[in-house]
């Protein structure tokens, strides 16, 4: 490879990590253009190609989303059984008995929202999950009937097949549906799940409690106690309409349920974390004032460097 | 270069981190190709910013040096473009006196034919690569992203936009010698 040849494939290598939205290395960028003059302009004739070729591909077609799902079938895969061995032997314990199922192992794959983005998911005809924002889940290829929330929230809205119930994963609990809409909440350890049609089985190998439409079951941490109240069953997802509504809830929740919902970052000021507050609002307003916040739940909202602090007065 | 007004208090934070590192962003400017024009350039970085921004921002380093290698991309690509106009129009007059540098039909023309052969030349490379590019450029996911959504691995999204980059810089490469 002449020096040349080199160069280019480092700038095209740098035009690859640099035009990632994700990159932070900006110190080693700069290192390597300190080198030589010539990097500068090297990295400018790839950067600037890309550049033309995606203006103009985005300018003359709109991106054929209906094409990915296509690419996911047919797309190779890494072999999982190696990573996720420990995770399938034992959610295969877990639900082992319940039902026979077809294939020997999952087959994941993983859709996250960003915060203020909200995303359908439609798993069968009849079977939808609507992940809100700042959420991270995993599906199954070959199970229809199977999910996992690793963070975040979603609503369920499930066919209930006796013979195949939908199964959720939700670190290591597991909720099985008794034909069901129902609301599912991981923040960090804390889990909360709420049920407006049908009803659901938490736990069914252990605690095996069901829980009724209008009922919320709450856990505060990975051992906390559980706590079963009331929601009223048109509360269940609300948030898709773009509502939020809080009953005396710790501010830490707020503040991680409203940085989901808006995009907005939203944080708890230090020493009221625990503070409970209580109010119905909508999402769309804050986006464009973040401080609004303050007079609707009657609390303090604070800008720092790069969050919106909220806490009591 | 501090701005001269007073800050809203939504930038204040990027104003931290814009006047704590502009020394670095100089330094980074120049590096980039900026020459003399790196000090007018910093403060261009920040009129744009404070222009722009709606509020805190998640990684304010990462934004601002990421408005200045922007920044320097779009000076590299509008200055190539006049000196492509440039050798048009001189092309065209030595044809035809009282041509105009405007663009033509024509020209608009040959844009929309340039856009269709960027297209195919995307789609010869494969349905992934095609897609995760645009996933990746056009919708402006990032790469870690595209892998999860699409349940394959970052170095195959890495490898495939590589072929995509390089196919694209190619194809630069043969229009500008044309």
């Amino acid at each position: 490879m002449s020096g040349d040849d080199k160069m280019e494939a480092e700038a095209l290598d740098w035009a690859l990590r640099v035009g990632d939205p994700a990159f932070e290395d900006w110190d080693g960028f700069t290192r390597w253009l300190d080198e030589s003059p010539a990097h500068a302009r090297a990295y400018d004739t790839v950067a600037a190609a890309v550049a033309d070729g995606a203006e103009l591909i985005g300018s003359s077609a709109p991106a054929n989303d209906d094409a990915l799902p296509a690419i996911m079938a047919t797309a190779p895969r890494r072999p999982r059984r190696a990573w996720l061995g420990g995770a399938i032997a034992a959610s295969l314990m877990l639900v082992g008995g319940l039902w026979v199922w077809q294939a020997g192992s999952r087959d994941l794959y993983r859709i996250e929202t960003l915060p203020g983005q909200v995303r359908t998911v439609a798993l069968d005809a009849q079977t939808r999950v609507d992940m809100a924002g700042g959420t991270a889940m995993e599906f199954d290829r070959n199970d229809p009937r199977f999910a996992r929330l690793k963070n975040g929230q979603a609503l369920f809205t499930v066919r209930h097949d006796e013979a195949r119930p939908f199964q959720v994963t939700v670190g290591e609990d597991t909720l099985v549906d008794v034909g069901t809409v129902f609301d599912v909440r991981r923040n960090g350890e804390d889990l909360s799940v709420a049920v407006s049609e049908g009803a659901v089985q938490f736990n069914p190998k252990a605690q095996d409690l069901r829980i009724a439409p209008g009922e919320v079951l709450r856990r505060h941490g990975k051992a906390g106690d559980y706590t079963l109240g009331r929601i009223a069953p048109a509360r269940v997802g609300e948030w898709r309409e773009g509502r939020v509504t809080f009953e005396d809830t710790p501010l830490r929740t707020v503040a991680a349920d409203l940085a989901r919902a808006t995009g907005v970052a939203y944080a708890v000021a230090p020493g009221s974390a625990d503070r409970k507050v209580s109010g119905s609002l909508l999402v769309a307003p804050l986006r464009a004032d973040p401080a609004a916040l303050g007079p609707l739940l009657g609390i303090e909202v604070r800008e720092d460097a790069k969050r919106w602090m909220i806490g009591v007065p | 270069m501090p701005p001269s007004a007073p800050p809203s208090p939504s930038r204040s934070g990027l104003e931290a981190t814009f006047l704590e590192n502009r020394d670095k962003l100089l330094h980074f400017l120049r590096a980039r190709g900026a020459g003399d024009a790196a000090e007018d350039l910093v403060q261009e970085v920040w009129l744009k910013i404070s222009r722009s921004t709606p509020g805190p921002v998640a990684a304010p380093l990462s934004y601002l040096f990421r408005t200045a290698d922007l920044l320097m991309i779009d000076r590299f690509r509008s200055a190539r473009q006049s000196g492509t106009r440039e050798r048009d129009w001189t092309q065209a007059h030595a044809d035809e006196a009282g041509a105009s540098p405007e663009p033509s039909a024509e020209r608009r023309l040959s844009a929309a034919q340039e856009a269709g052969h960027v297209l195919s030349l995307l789609e010869s490379l494969g349905p992934r690569v095609s897609a995760i590019f645009r996933r990746h450029r056009i919708d402006g996911m990032a790469q870690k992203q595209v892998a999860a959504e699409l349940g394959i691995s970052l170095s195959t999204v890495e490898s495939d936009l590589r072929v995509a980059y390089r196919a694209l810089a190619q194809w630069k490469e043969r229009s500008d010698e044309a």
